[in-house]
C-alpha cells in the first residue's frame, strides 16, 4: 500500500510528505472514507425515508392559494364550506420581501386556485404568479379594479399603481367581487351558494366602510393626520378624508434618509401633532427618532398605536380577519388623534 | 413534476459550478463569483436606462456584458502583477459603486435592487417555462443551464491539458507554448457566463456557494485535479439532490438548504479527510508523541 502510494506522481510539489505521514495516512484513510459514506447515505436514507408524498385530498373542496391574508380572508368568507383556503404570507411578512419556502411552492403547485394583490405587491414574485396563469387559474385580485380609482406612484415605468387597496374599503370590494366571479366560473355547480355568500359579505364591507369614515369624522377636521413608517396609508387617507404622511418610500425595501426625519420632525412641531403610528410588519426604530427629535424642539408626541399595514394579526384574533384589522387601525387611529 | 425540474436545476448548476469552482480554487480566484454577482449591478442600469424597461432580457444583456468585463478587469489588473485577491475586491467594489452611482443619478424611484431584477429564485424555476411552436418545452433555466454546461464540458474536454497546467504552472505551460493568457480568458469568461445565467434562473446564494463549497471539499481530498473535479461535482450533486430533502423536511429555502448541506458535507471532509483532516492530524501529532516517548 505505502509502495503505491509512493509511485504515484505528486500532483502538487506540496504533496510531499515523510514516511511516518505515510503510514497514518493510509490507515485513517479507510476509516474516514467509511464514516463519510456511511454519514452521506445516513442522510440520504433519512431523507427519502419520509418522501414526497403528496398530501391527502382536502374531500372535494376546491383548493384555494392565496398570498396574503386580506385575499385569503375574502376567499374563506367567499367560499364559506366549499374550499380550503392556505395562506402564503403570515402575520407579520412584508408581503414586498418575501421569500417562497419549499413548503410555500408546494402549496402554489396543490392549488385548483391562486388568488394574489396584484399591482406588484408581491415584489419579485409577481412575474412567476403571471407565468402561472397559464397553467391554472391565478388571479390577481385588483386586476378588475377601475385604474382611474388607484393611485399611481407617479414616478418610474407608466402604469405602476400604489398595492395597498385594501384600506379603501368601498375599493376593496373590487376584489371580493373578483373572487366571487372566479369561484362562480370554477365551480359553476355551487354559484348559488358563492353569489349568496358574495352577497352577506359585500353588505360587512359596506358597514365597514360607513364604521371607519365615522370613526374618522370623529376626530376634529385639523387633526386629522395620519403619520405612519412608511406609505401603506393612501388609499386609507384618500377614503376617509385623512391627510398621510409617510416616512419612507412605496416600498418596503427602500431606506429613509437623514432629511426625511428632519423634514417629518418640523411638520411634526409645527402642526402640533398629538401622535404617530408604527406598523405591525416594521420595526418602530425609525418613528422613535422622531419622537425624539420631536421632544428636543419642545413639542411631545406619542406613539398613537399600532396599525396593521401589509399582514394582517394572528389567526383566530379578531385582528386575523380583514375585517377586524381594518376596526383595529380605524379605532387606533381615532383613539389617538381624538 | 415540480420536485423533478428544481432538483434537475439544482444539479444542472451544481455540475457546472463545481467543475469551475475547481479551477477557481486552484488558482485563488474562488471569490470570483460573489464579485460578478456585485459587479454586474452597473450593466442592469445602463440596460434599465437605454431600454427603459426592467425586461429580463435586457437585463441579462446587461449583466452579461458586465460580468464578462468584470472577470476582464480581474484578469488583465492579474497580469500586471496585483495578487488575486486585490485584483478581484478592486473590480467589484469598483464597479457596484459605479451601479451604486448611476441608479442614484439616474433612476431613483425605480426599484432597480438585483434581488428583483436579476437574481432568480430556484423555487420558481418549474413555472418559468417557454414555449417553442406551440409546445411547452419545460423550464427555461433547465436549456439554458444545460447549454452552459455542455460548454463547459465541451470547451474542457478539448483543452483538458493546457487548463490543467495552465491552472498548476503557467510559467510551465508558457514554456511549452500555450497561449496561457488565452486560456485565462476563456476560463474566466466561462466562469462569467455560467456565474449570470445561474443568478438569472437560481438566485446569487446558490451560484457563490456552489463556486465555491464542492470544489474546497475535494481539495481535502484530493490533490489530483481529475479526481477533484470528479469529487466536486459528486458533492454538489448530493448537496443539491439531498439539500432538496432538507428544505422539503423542514419547509424551508431550496438554496438555503442546499448550500447548507454542501456546508456540512465540507465539515465532514475537513475532520476526515484522509490527507489533511483532522482526525488525521490528531492521530498523527498523537502518534509522534508516542514514539518520542
Amino acid at each position: 500500500m505505502n509502495r503505491q502510494e509512493q509511485d504515484k506522481p505528486a500532483a502538487v510539489p506540496h504533496m510531499a510528505r515523510t514516511d511516518i505521514q505515510r503510514k497514518w495516512q493510509s490507515q485513517t484513510k479507510t476509516v474516514g472514507l467509511t464514516l463519510l459514506l456511511a454519514l452521506l447515505v445516513g442522510l440520504l436514507a433519512g431523507c427519502s425515508g419520509s418522501g414526497l408524498a403528496q398530501e391527502g385530498n382536502t374531500e372535494g373542496k376546491l383548493s384555494i392559494t392565496a398570498t396574503t391574508g386580506m385575499v385569503a380572508d375574502a376567499a374563506r368568507e367567499i367560499g364559506g364550506e366549499r374550499v380550503e383556503v392556505t395562506t402564503l404570507m403570515g402575520p407579520g411578512v412584508d408581503p414586498h420581501l418575501f421569500k417562497a419556502s419549499q413548503g410555500d411552492i408546494r402549496k402554489l403547485d396543490r392549488a385548483a386556485i391562486i388568488f394574489y394583490g396584484g399591482l406588484h405587491l408581491e415584489g419579485n414574485m409577481t412575474r412567476i404568479l403571471e407565468k402561472m396563469a397559464a397553467q391554472k387559474p391565478v388571479i390577481a385580485v385588483t386586476d378588475k379594479m377601475p385604474r382611474e380609482q388607484l393611485i399611481g406612484t407617479g414616478e418610474g415605468e407608466s402604469g405602476e399603481y400604489d398595492p395597498h387597496v385594501w384600506f379603501d374599503v368601498n375599493l376593496w370590494k373590487h376584489a371580493a367581487e373578483q373572487v366571487r366571479d372566479t369561484l362562480i366560473q370554477e365551480d359553476p355547480d355551487h354559484a348559488g351558494q358563492y353569489r349568496e355568500q358574495a352577497e352577506r359579505y359585500l353588505e360587512e364591507l359596506e358597514k365597514l366602510h360607513q364604521y371607519v369614515q365615522q370613526r374618522m369624522n370623529d376626530i376634529p377636521e385639523e387633526d386629522r393626520v395620519l403619520v405612519t413608517a412608511h406609505d401603506a396609508f393612501g388609499y386609507f387617507g384618500r377614503a376617509y378624508g385623512v391627510e398621510v404622511v409617510g416616512l419612507q418610500g412605496i416600498s418596503t425595501a427602500a431606506e429613509f434618509g437623514a432629511r426625511d426625519v428632519s423634514t417629518l420632525r418640523d411638520y411634526l412641531v409645527e402642526r402640533e401633532i398629538k401622535a404617530v403610528f408604527v406598523e405591525s410588519s416594521l420595526p418602530a426604530r425609525s418613528m422613535q427618532a422622531i419622537i425624539a427629535g420631536a421632544a428636543q424642539r419642545g413639542h411631545e408626541v406619542v406613539i398613537g398605536g399600532e396599525l396593521f399595514s401589509d399582514a394582517m394579526g394572528e389567526p383566530g384574533t379578531e385582528e386575523g380577519t380583514y375585517i377586524g384589522m381594518v376596526k383595529h387601525n380605524a379605532d387606533t387611529i381615532a383613539e389617538a388623534l381624538q | 413534476m415540480m420536485d423533478f425540474w428544481i432538483i434537475l436545476t439544482a444539479v444542472l448548476v451544481a455540475s457546472a459550478c463545481s467543475i469551475l469552482g475547481c479551477f477557481l480554487i486552484l488558482r485563488r480566484m474562488a471569490l470570483v463569483g460573489d464579485a460578478i454577482s456585485h459587479a454586474v449591478l452597473p450593466g442592469i442600469a445602463i440596460a434599465f436606462l437605454m431600454s427603459g424597461t426592467r425586461d429580463s432580457m435586457w437585463m441579462l444583456l446587461g449583466a452579461t456584458a458586465f460580468g464578462l468585463l468584470t472577470v476582464f478587469l480581474i484578469q488583465t489588473l492579474q497580469t500586471f502583477g496585483l495578487q488575486s485577491d486585490a485584483s478581484i475586491g478592486i473590480v467589484f467594489t469598483a464597479l457596484f459603486a459605479v451601479g451604486v452611482l448611476l441608479i442614484s443619478l439616474n433612476a431613483q424611484h425605480i426599484d432597480l435592487d438585483l434581488d428583483c431584477v436579476l437574481f432568480g429564485e430556484i423555487a420558481y424555476v418549474p413555472w418559468d417555462t417557454w414555449t417553442l411552436g406551440g409546445i411547452q418545452m419545460g423550464p427555461r433555466a433547465v436549456f439554458m443551464l444545460g447549454i452552459t454546461l455542455m460548454v463547459i464540458l465541451l470547451l474542457l474536454g478539448l483543452f483538458y491539458k493546457q487548463f490543467k497546467i495552465c491552472a498548476f504552472d503557467p510559467a510551465m505551460a508558457a514554456a511549452c507554448g500555450i497561449p496561457v493568457l488565452l486560456f485565462h480568458y476563456l476560463l474566466m469568461g466561462m466562469v462569467s457566463m455560467t456565474a449570470v445565467s445561474s443568478f438569472e434562473s437560481v438566485g446569487a446564494i446558490l451560484v457563490v456557494g456552489m463556486l465555491i463549497i464542492p470544489a474546497a471539499t475535494a481539495y481535502l481530498l484530493t490533490h489530483r485535479l481529475g479526481i477533484m473535479i470528479g469529487l466536486s461535482v459528486a458533492v454538489g450533486i448530493v448537496s443539491a439532490i439531498s439539500g432538496y430533502l432538507v428544505s422539503y423536511l423542514l419547509d424551508a429555502s431550496i438554496a438555503g438548504c442546499i448550500v447548507s448541506v454542501a456546508g456540512i458535507l465540507f465539515i465532514l471532509a475537513l475532520i476526515f479527510s484522509p490527507s489533511s483532516g483532522l482526525l488525521v492530524k490528531f492521530t498523527r501529532r498523537s502518534s509522534s508523541a508516542r514514539t518520542a516517548s
